[in-house]
């Protein structure tokens, strides 16, 4: 034997020898819990058996009770002699004596207004929550109000009103002081009607809501369009030749800037969405009628430098669609309105009074139609 | 000279034009505002003595639920006032009740006098310090204070919204009473809201659809008394009542009256077969309107009288048509999915109310009588029987819930589809049908 094959078989036996003693196979032993077991006696076996025992039952069930028979509510008392159609004694009831000819009252005198409107912080842009994407969930719920823009649900707390604040409370030792507020937040309002039939839907809408007006973006407007209106041109174009001298002082005086108004560039459409939104916010034709509705109104009214409808100026410039007595209440909701929404007194850029100062605004309510 | 001048300084005036003030008003346009109940206030009218006090109570609470009821109002709460109204002719503080946001004021007075009341009452537009019409004043017996306190508010109602109102007005219903296997169905009367429920016959024979005069002194109803279906007008003020004469043989039910009260349009049928007819009052002589194969009922006369529309299956499944008030062709105007049936001419004759089954579901809808624009308003296990509120704002129909213990209750909706809500009766109720406006 050479020597290579001993060292080949020294090396086969030892590595033999390991792998069977040498625990390389040994397997670990399988993860098992354990749980103490204590031994018991068969008495003790039994009397813990005995306490799981049911109760007895009789064999012989008592005898139920029965219970007291309930009134049937939904009996009701046989007919009395009221009741029957031969009696002739059904009362109807007392006819008022409504005067044929309405009693007219006489008009209390005028109360004084003493306006002293709270001072609250300029109302800030409606803050709308933008619809959700198209989805099942997205169908309008129900809600008390309806306006363009859809309005979350306010916090539980806050008071309804035109204005969100945010509530502030005292606290003590804070270093500035804040005054005490309440917490306010508008009305929930959906974008449209939602009817019992739309909202119990289980598929897809049959028809998509209307489309959201897109927000008028303040474009760089040219000039022409702010130029002063043919209209009010035409008279001057108008004027006989005789008429030159007056019309040349007009124009002279216009021209050096008569009297000290202040004048200055025309609003932009920025400024004039601002307002005009400031007045749909209060234009609620909710409670018209659906003729009502069918009219369009023109009103005008001029305004203070502080942004409050002069006293009186309001009127209705032009109507159509409808009766006078439709016009007079579309009228008076548009006057509503304008005097709502303008108590605390309208934002418009003081230096262009002279813009603002004769506002005619036309209410067509044809998108807010029941439909 | 002059001429040059003149030139220059329209030249002047042309340059300095873009800069300067533009001459007319500003004008807007607004063609979106909101939709939402008009803020009111009631504060309690005020009594001329502690004997009219209960009174002044009563009726500022009526008049208040009244207009709160339609949805389109909505009460500020007395808590909320800042003055009290303590005499019925002192000057308003608007800017006090401007300060709450009401935009609608109703103030009122209440006299007592012996047995006779009297109550007054203005209306204010607050925000324009204005009056919207003129005082106004109801007197009569004391047991009709819910009637004063219902024309009250339907002034104001009609002086805000523009258009009629319905509180003074009673609806006929069928009163359902016990199990549904064992009901018990007597004719009532009440008030609009639920109130002065009064029975008219009793509950040994099955009585159904009741339906109103145009003048709200006669009901036409239909009873099972004889074992078929009969037709019986019945006086509301002295409950008598007088069988129609109808053909033997045959089983008539389903009767409207026509807008001039003297004739009826119903339902007849004879060898299987129904047809409407039409039977002038007085005399009992009835006319054929249609002659067809199919299931003609439900028809309801236009407010002018001259056209009928009906429910007909002479297309296969119950839909509505129109025709003349003294038959001819039928126009078919419903062309939705599912059934269409019990049309009701709105009193403005602007719509037509009905009832669909559609899904598996039932609708109350409505549609222009062209059969266009159709919205239903409602949805659920059984809607049926659409009656109008006299000035046509409001339906009123019967709501059934499922099962064995499924009880019939009278519902109101505005036309809108809004302010869904049931009418409080004391036991279940089914069929209602408005009347007039009282006088």
């Amino acid at each position: 034997m050479d020597t290579g094959t001993k060292i080949s078989a020294v090396a086969h036996v030892s590595l033999i020898s390991w792998a069977l003693f040498g625990g390389t196979f040994r397997s670990e032993p399988l993860p098992m819990s354990v749980q103490d077991v204590s031994v018991i006696t068969a008495e003790q076996f039994a009397a813990l058996q005995a306490q799981q025992l049911a109760p007895e039952v009789p064999v012989t069930p008592a005898a139920l009770q029965q219970p007291d028979a309930p009134e049937d509510e939904t009996n009701t008392p046989e007919p009395t002699e009221q009741d029957q159609p031969e009696s002739e004694t059904v009362e109807t009831p007392a006819e008022p004596e409504v005067e044929s000819e309405p009693k007219t009252l006489e008009l209390p005198p005028e109360p004084e207004l003493v306006e002293e409107p709270p001072t609250l912080t300029e109302p800030e842009p409606e803050t709308a929550v933008l619809p959700l994407p198209p989805g099942p969930s997205s169908q309008p719920a129900p809600s008390d109000k309806i306006a363009p823009d859809p309005i979350a649900p306010p916090p539980p707390d806050a008071r309804p009103d035109d204005i969100e604040t945010p509530p502030v409370s005292q606290e003590e030792g804070a270093e500035t002081q804040q005054e005490q507020q309440e917490q306010t937040a508008p009305e929930e309002a959906a974008p449209e009607i939602v009817t019992e039939a739309e909202e119990t839907q289980e598929s897809a809408p049959a028809t998509s809501p209307r489309p959201r007006v897109r927000p008028n973006r303040p474009a760089p407007e040219p000039e022409v369009a702010e130029a002063p209106e043919p209209e009010a041109q035409e008279p001057q174009t108008q004027e006989p030749e005789a008429a030159a001298p007056s019309a040349i002082e007009d124009a002279l005086a216009q021209a050096l800037g008569e009297g000290t108004e202040p004048s200055g560039p025309p609003l932009t459409s920025g400024e004039k969405d601002a307002m005009r939104l400031a007045v749909s916010r209060c234009w609620n034709v909710g409670s018209l009628s659906t003729d009502a509705l069918n009219v369009v109104v023109v009103v005008g009214f001029s305004l203070t430098r502080g942004g409050k409808v002069v006293g009186g100026s309001l009127r209705m410039i032009d109507s159509s669609g409808g009766s006078a007595g439709a016009a007079k209440q579309a009228y008076e909701a548009a006057r509503r309105a304008i005097l709502r929404c303008g108590a605390k007194g309208y934002t418009l850029p003081a230096d262009k009074y002279d813009q603002w100062q004769d506002i005619e605004i036309t209410f067509n309510p044809e998108r807010m139609r029941i439909k | 000279m002059m001429r040059l001048l003149t030139v220059l300084l329209m030249g002047l005036t042309l340059v300095s034009a873009p800069v300067h003030a533009q001459n007319g008003p500003l004008r807007l346009e607004l063609d979106e505002g909101i939709i939402e109940p008009l803020p009111f206030a009631v504060p309690r009218f005020v009594p001329d003595g502690p004997s009219a006090s209960q009174y002044a109570t009563d009726i500022s609470r009526v008049v208040a639920a009244d207009l709160t009821g339609t949805g389109l109002f909505r009460e500020i709460s007395s808590d909320a006032f800042i003055s009290q109204v303590n005499s019925f002719d002192a000057p308003v503080q608007f800017a006090d009740w401007k300060a709450i946001n009401a935009e609608a004021l109703v103030t009122g007075a209440v006299n007592l006098s012996g047995n006779r009341l009297t109550v007054r009452f203005r209306v204010w537009d607050v925000f324009s310090g204005q009056e919207l019409g003129n005082g106004l004043q109801f007197a009569g017996t004391t047991e009709g204070w819910r009637r004063m306190a219902h024309k009250v508010a339907d002034q104001v109602y009609s002086r805000v919204t523009g258009e009629g109102g319905y509180f003074d007005s009673r609806v006929a219903f069928v009163s359902e009473s016990g199990p549904k296997d064992q009901r018990r169905k007597r004719l009532a009367i009440m008030d609009y809201d639920g109130a002065n429920v009064q029975y008219l016959t009793d509950s040994a024979s099955i009585v159904l659809a009741p339906r109103f005069s145009p003048s709200g002194d006669r009901l036409l109803y239909t009873s099972y008394e004889t074992g078929q279906p009969r037709i019986y007008v019945l006086d509301v003020a002295r409950v008598r009542r007088q069988e129609l004469n109808t053909l033997d043989g045959t089983m008539s039910f389903s009767p409207r009256f026509s807008p001039d009260g003297r004739s009826i349009v119903y339902s007849l049928t004879q060898g299987g077969n129904t047809d409407l007819w039409k039977m002038d009052i007085a005399s009992g002589q009835s006319v054929r309107l249609t002659n067809t194969p199919a299931i003609e009922t439900a028809p309801s006369y236009a407010p002018d009288g001259i056209q009928i529309v009906f429910e007909s299956d002479r297309s296969g499944t119950p839909q509505l048509y129109i025709m003349p008030a003294n038959g001819g062709e039928a126009t078919r105007i419903s062309f939705g999915q599912g059934r269409y049936g019990t049309p009701v001419w709105s009193p403005r004759g602007d719509l037509i109310a009905f009832t669909k089954q559609n899904k598996g579901r039932f609708h109350i809808g409505v549609m222009r009588v062209d059969g266009s624009e159709e919205r239903l308003l409602t949805a659920s296990f059984l809607d049926e029987g659409p009656t109008w509120s006299p000035n046509g704002r409001v339906i009123m129909f019967t709501r059934e819930t499922q099962g064995a213990s499924g009880r019939s209750t009278l519902y109101s909706v505005d036309i809108s589809g809004r302010n869904l809500k049931p009418v409080r009766t004391p036991d279940g109720g089914s069929d209602p049908s408005w009347g007039p406006l009282q006088n």
